[in-house]
């Protein structure tokens, strides 16, 4: 109880220092919560930016892109590494060495080939969400006992059966747990992507704000764009606590 | 040995596969160069881009050394003072998840453009990555160790400096490995979104110009690096753990 208390505490603090620092700083810089509140108003009535809920779909709608294709791929991969014993040990230390890579170094050249519309975020996100996919799977699969499978298989087991009996319950803590972090990745890969260039979405208004100054949008903006990314985790989070449940 | 056949002819493969696609046509070679092009590519900017390289790797490297220090101690302080642990962890969680690229047009706006915002930008991406491990671990440290050196007289200076640290160790390389992708990244992000130096505004000024070589040739180049500086931190890491026994 007290803990929450410190909490709300520490935030009202913070609200405070930031209402006093926005006052007192040139105002195309800092903006107080007081400001950002009717920033907020007209930006959710559509008066500031009325293609706002077509920009959040586009932005949506990009992610859900990058995601089902960052899901297919990674699962694949995965599991061809994860189920071929040579295969593994040659292609998994080099998927490990190019996730070393900052992947936005790779924006730029996703850029040039995909041109400025959505396909270079939906690329982008992909490549983000892709690799904490692959690599969960590939360490799920070494989580399993491997006596587990030789007896499930003694016992007469099919592929499928052991599959479904006795890998997916092994591994699914780490899979499902990398499945979250793909989609966390596939979410800031779309909004960094928008943010470095952008003709559409949530990224490009925010760009549009912060290019005019329009500093209290522009924090409009970037808290809408927080549900939105905040939403996903959540709803992942209550995904992953379902699928726990279901191994016990 | 097998192991080692097959990465290397997977490379080669797959350069071939490329260089083919482009002498055949089927990619166009304004935007997907042939990997032969991109060699005199390389060599064309290579002035430019290690100069650029070095100015990046520079500011990360800052950026590193600041968000391991902070993240460490911040994560020490914070572990081991249990009401702060519980009032500041889903602040800090929250802080760690969320896309810093939000903040990143104002932190432009009140640094300009140049080293600070790269710097500061680079520290917030390495610092919470730490300071999450370091806290955890902090938290995770054996209570019957720190009763008993607490029983046998030990100090609170004794306590973090004879218990605390060496039971941390591991989790504090964990960080500084995955902090070093993390402030790079962030250097790189801001080259890119306001830069006038660096390889993260070489990249950008090449896509720019639809100059495909030199990009990709730029690409790899940093791409190189990176996977260079990870492998070396991982080696060490390896020597230190082996040492620790």
């Amino acid at each position: 109880m007290t803990v929450i208390g410190l909490r709300l505490a520490l935030l009202a603090l913070l609200l405070a220092i930031w209402e006093i620092a926005g006052r007192l700083v040139n105002p195309l810089l800092g903006v107080p919560p007081s400001a950002v509140v009717p920033a907020l108003r007209d930006l959710l009535l559509l008066r500031s930016y009325p293609d706002l809920p077509a920009s959040i779909l586009l932005t949506l709608r990009e992610i859900g892109a990058a995601y089902a294709l960052a899901v297919a791929a990674g699962l694949a991969c995965g599991f061809m590494l994860g189920m071929h014993r040579l295969a593994g040990r040659a292609w998994g230390p080099m998927l490990a060495a190019l996730y070393a890579v900052p992947a936005v170094v790779w924006y730029p050249s996703l850029m040039l080939f995909f041109g400025l519309d959505a396909a270079s975020k939906i690329a982008f996100g992909f490549l983000l969400g892709f690799f904490p996919i692959a690599l969960a799977v590939l360490a799920g699969i070494r989580q399993v006992n491997p006596q587990l499978v030789v007896v499930a298989r003694a016992y007469g087991a099919g592929t499928v059966t052991v599959f479904r009996r006795v890998m997916l319950p092994a591994m699914l803590f780490t899979l499902v747990g990398g499945l979250r972090t793909g989609l966390a990745l596939c979410v800031i890969g779309v909004v960094v992507g928008e943010i470095l260039g952008s003709k559409a979405g949530m990224g490009a208004l925010i760009n549009h704000a912060y290019g005019l100054l329009r500093t209290a949008d522009y924090v409009a903006l970037v808290l809408v764009t927080l549900v939105m990314v905040v939403g996903s985790d959540v709803l992942a989070s209550l995904l992953e606590r379902r699928a726990r449940r279901w191994t016990e | 040995m097998k192991v080692r056949a097959l990465q290397l002819g997977t490379v080669i493969i797959a350069l071939g596969s490329w260089e083919l696609a482009a002498r055949m046509g089927w990619v166009d070679p304004l935007f997907v160069p042939a990997p032969s092009a991109i060699v005199p590519a390389l060599m064309r900017i290579s002035g430019g881009a290690l100069a650029g390289l070095a100015d990046t790797l520079g500011k990360a490297a800052v950026a590193y050394v600041l968000s391991v220090v902070l993240g460490v101690s911040a994560g020490i302080a914070v572990g081991s003072v249990r009401l702060l642990r519980e009032v500041l962890s889903p602040y800090v969680i929250a802080l760690y998840g969320i896309p810093k690229i939000l903040v990143l047009p104002w932190i432009v706006l009140l640094l300009g453009y140049g080293t600070t915002p790269a710097v500061f930008y680079g520290v917030l991406h390495g610092f919470f990555p730490i300071m999450v491990l370091v806290m955890g671990a902090v938290r995770d440290v054996d209570r019957t160790l720190v009763t008993v050196a607490r029983s046998l007289g030990a100090t609170t200076w004794q306590l973090y400096w004879k218990v605390l640290l060496p039971a941390i160790v591991p989790s504090v390389l964990g960080g500084m490995r995955l902090g070093v992708v993390f402030c790079l990244l962030g250097v790189l992000v801001v080259e890119m979104f306001a830069g006038v130096r660096g390889m993260g505004y070489v990249l950008g000024s090449y896509a720019n110009g639809f100059q495909a070589p030199e990009l990709f040739a730029a690409t790899a180049l940093v791409s190189a690096a990176s996977i260079t500086i990870v492998l070396a931190l991982d080696h060490l890491n390896e020597k230190l753990s082996r040492w620790r026994g």
